[in-house]
């Protein structure tokens, strides 16, 4: 092989590449404003990015992926712990990450900087991006998983759970907050009633508890949630 | 040293060498955070995302200094004359290095971009670029005054130039999540997987031919057809990036098959390497420079070629992807590639600027190797943590911290490789800054 030829593998394999290159992202820009839905980028949005920015959240957090690999990935946080969890980790990490051995900075996050960054959580939640991560992927779950979310469709106690902040503190399967024990199996432990009881004054069982009474919950909620829990063994 | 003006190159390697220190202590308070735990108020004002913006900033930073001092020790033995102007040399390097401390220390007290790697706010930006504009007219000028072109010469130009317009794609602020991660991997993939790979062949290829005095018309043939393959694998490769970010699902097979021939060039470059060291017509001077040389070309393809190629394909990357394995990826080939060839390049010419002939080699390959076996076995503890971590997160859908939690004990297998990296580094920084000659050989 010659010099020239060598030249020639050169300028042929770059502009090659370049034209096939460019040709895609021209396409890419094109799909993209249906695939991140792009009608539903409000200025809250937006602004949540900023926010996002500013506090360099995504030197700890990686979020489509991408970032640093010290804390979860955001990219469907909302699907997984809702706004208030959220709400709550961003306000209070102490709190929230009292009993966990890796600790998120207290940003002092304004409120309305929190609701923009839950926008934007929410919107980057919906991109459709090849159903990743695997670990909150619906089609892939883990055999655990599959029976919680089985329960879900049956038992509406589930649901109460997921969606009535006990995860701020409480994780099932290794999702959810750290700041109470894990639930995984507390039916082995405690009965139904017991489970309600606690629920509902935690100071009457355990003078020393630091769970808040679920003042919040209705009577029927909580004979739900009891049930749901009373069954994981 | 043939020409006075090269003399500064010097100092660019010197600032490199202690940033380069500076970057392996964060690294090191890196891989704390992740094996013990840091007090909340330690988090509070010193957080792991500061650190972490610190340690891939001065990464970058040294990595571009050592470049540019490298361009300018080469550009006069390629254009046989002075540079267009060392003042215009040393005004660029008081602006670079200024900016850069300014950027660290803004860190620290929450001035920042916001977007990984690309930290540096955008009034900063724009001092980078005018610093990148007086080096690329310097270097430029030098070369269109001298009216001397070589294939090396064009590559490296070429190659900072696709570098410096890369840059700019990261300035701007995107609304959109998706076209803001597009085109971050312009920057840092077409960076590394292209303009530095310009850059680094070009280099290497210069070393290589005066270390071994092999032919300059096979050394610039061969460059042109790994620059070639280079840039058609990576330019449309740089879809390996594109699978999970919301693009089209085309990306899966375009980004797959081009960036699964990646590691082609690379590997071109280490057989080549070898040739040439196998031909060579002149005897061998400083052993320690040709054991860097050829270490760097077998790193390379370990961390980028080999690690890369793992985890490239869309079935594995799903599992993997955003994790430690592409830690262990990253810091082996960043290592390989382009510590390494900048470890090279120092050891070329900084004895060459002091005027020591022979040097005395013996703290060097002793540096060399502590750094060079430390890195593969961080890279390969960074790289189980990263397996267990898949597994119990991604496959078993376990959770974050339960992961964690499971891979805590190779992240503290790291800690402890980390210092005997440290070690090396500080061994290595101390040698190149009172190199001495060797003592003379009996007779
Ligand atoms: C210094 C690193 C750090 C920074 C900066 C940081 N976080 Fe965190 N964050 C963490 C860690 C660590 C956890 C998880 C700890 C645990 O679960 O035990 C966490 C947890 C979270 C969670 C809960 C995720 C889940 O799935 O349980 C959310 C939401 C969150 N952070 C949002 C943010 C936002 C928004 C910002 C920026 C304003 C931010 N974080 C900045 C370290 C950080
Ligand atoms: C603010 C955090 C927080 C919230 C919200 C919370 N818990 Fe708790 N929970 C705790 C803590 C902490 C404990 C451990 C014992 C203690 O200190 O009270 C606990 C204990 C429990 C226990 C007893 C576990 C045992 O092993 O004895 C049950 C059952 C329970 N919580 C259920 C719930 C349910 C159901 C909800 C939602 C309606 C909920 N918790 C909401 C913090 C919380
Ligand atoms: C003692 C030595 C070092 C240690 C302990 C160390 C540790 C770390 C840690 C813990 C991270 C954070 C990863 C994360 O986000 O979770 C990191 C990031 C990084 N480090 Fe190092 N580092 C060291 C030296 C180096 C060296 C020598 C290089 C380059 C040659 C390097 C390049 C990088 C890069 C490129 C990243 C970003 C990685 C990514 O985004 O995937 N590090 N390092
Ligand atoms: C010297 C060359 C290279 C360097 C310095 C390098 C460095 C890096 C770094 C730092 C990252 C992490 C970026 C981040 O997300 O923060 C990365 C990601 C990646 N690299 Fe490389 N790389 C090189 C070559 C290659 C090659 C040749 C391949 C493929 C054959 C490859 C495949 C990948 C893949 C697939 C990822 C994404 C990992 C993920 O999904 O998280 N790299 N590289
Ligand atoms: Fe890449």
């Amino acid at each position: 092989m010659s010099k020239k030829v060598a030249f020639w593998i050169f300028l042929v394999g770059t502009v090659s590449s370049a034209i096939l290159f460019l040709g895609l992202t021209w396409d890419t820009h094109r799909q993209i404003e249906a695939l991140s839905h792009v009608d539903k980028l409000s200025n809250n949005v937006v602004e949540g990015k900023r926010t996002f920015e500013k506090y360099n959240c995504n030197d700890c957090h990686t979020i489509l992926g991408f970032g640093a690999y010290y804390a979860p990935d955001l990219t469907k946080v909302v699907q997984r712990i809702g706004a208030d969890g959220i709400r709550f980790r961003i306000k209070d990490p102490e709190k929230a990450l009292a009993s966990s051995w890796r600790k998120m900075p207290n940003l002092k996050v304004s409120d309305a900087e929190t609701d923009n960054l839950i926008a934007f959580f929410t919107w980057v939640g919906n991109i459709e991006n090849g159903d990743w991560p695997p670990q909150d992927s619906k089609k892939r779950l883990s055999r655990s998983e599959e029976r919680m979310v089985a329960g879900v469709g049956v038992s509406p106690g589930a649901a109460v759970f997921q969606s009535r902040g006990c995860m701020n503190c409480h994780a099932l399967h290794g999702t959810g907050g750290t700041f109470g024990p894990a639930l995984d199996a507390i039916g082995r432990k405690l009965s139904l009633e017991q489970i309600e009881h606690y629920i509902k004054n935690p100071k009457a069982v355990n003078p020393k508890a630091m769970m808040p009474p679920q003042t919040a919950l209705s009577e029927k909620e909580i004979e739900e949630v009891a049930g749901f829990l009373a069954n994981l063994k | 040293m043939e020409y006075r003006s090269q003399k500064i190159a010097y100092w660019y390697f010197a600032i490199a060498l202690l940033l380069f220190t500076l970057q392996v202590v964060l690294g090191l308070w890196l891989v704390y955070n992740y094996t013990f735990t840091v007090p909340q108020w330690i988090v509070d004002n010193f957080s792991f995302a500061t650190a972490r913006a610190m340690h891939t900033n001065l990464l970058v930073l040294w990595m571009l200094l050592g470049f540019m001092g490298g361009t300018y020790y080469i550009v006069p033995e390629e254009t046989k004359s002075e540079i267009y102007s060392s003042k215009l040399a040393w005004f660029q390097l008081i602006v670079l290095v200024a900016t850069g401390v300014v950027a660290l220390v803004g860190f620290i007290f929450g001035w920042t971009q916001g977007r990984p790697l690309l930290e540096i706010p955008t009034s900063l930006d724009l001092i980078v670029v005018v610093g990148a504009l007086a080096f690329l007219f310097n270097v430029g000028m030098t070369m269109y005054v001298a009216k001397q072109w070589t294939v090396i010469q064009g590559t490296l130009l070429g190659g900072l130039l696709f570098l410096a317009l890369l840059y700019l794609f990261g300035i701007p602020f995107y609304k959109n999540e998706v076209i803001d991660w597009y085109y971050w991997w312009w920057v840092i993939h077409l960076w590394v997987e292209g303009a530095w790979e310009l850059v680094t062949a070009a280099i290497f290829a210069f070393v290589l031919m005066k270390l071994t005095g092999v032919d300059r018309q096979v050394v610039e043939k061969w460059l042109y057809v790994e620059i070639g393959l280079f840039l058609f694998t990576g330019i449309v490769g740089t879809g390996h990036h594109y699978y999970w970010i919301g693009a089209p699902k085309y990306w899966l097979w375009f980004g797959g098959i081009f960036s699964a021939l990646e590691p082609l060039p690379i590997l071109l470059m280490l057989i080549d390497t070898m040739n040439h060291v196998k031909k060579r017509e002149t005897k061998i001077v400083n052993p320690l420079t040709w054991t860097i040389a050829i270490g760097c070309a077998v790193m390379h393809m370990i961390g980028a070629g080999i690690w890369g190629f793992m985890h490239t394909l869309p079935q594995i990357n799903y599992y993997t992807h955003g994790s430690q394995v592409t830690v262990s990826h990253g810091h082996l080939a960043f290592f390989g590639a382009y510590a390494l060839l900048n470890i090279m390049v120092f050891y070329y010419a900084m004895p060459k600027i002091k005027g020591i002939e022979i040097y005395d080699a013996s703290r060097g390959k002793v540096a060399f190797w502590t750094m060079s076996s430390a890195m593969m076995l961080m890279g390969l503890s960074f790289g189980i943590a990263g397996v267990v971590q898949s597994y119990i997160e991604r496959v078993l859908g376990m959770g974050y911290m339960a992961a964690q939690s499971y891979m805590r004990l190779w992240m503290e297998v790291t800690f402890v490789i980390g210092f005997f990296f440290l070690a090396g580094v500080v061994i290595m920084v101390w040698d190149l800054l009172t190199l001495r000659p060797a003592k003379k050989a009996a007779a």
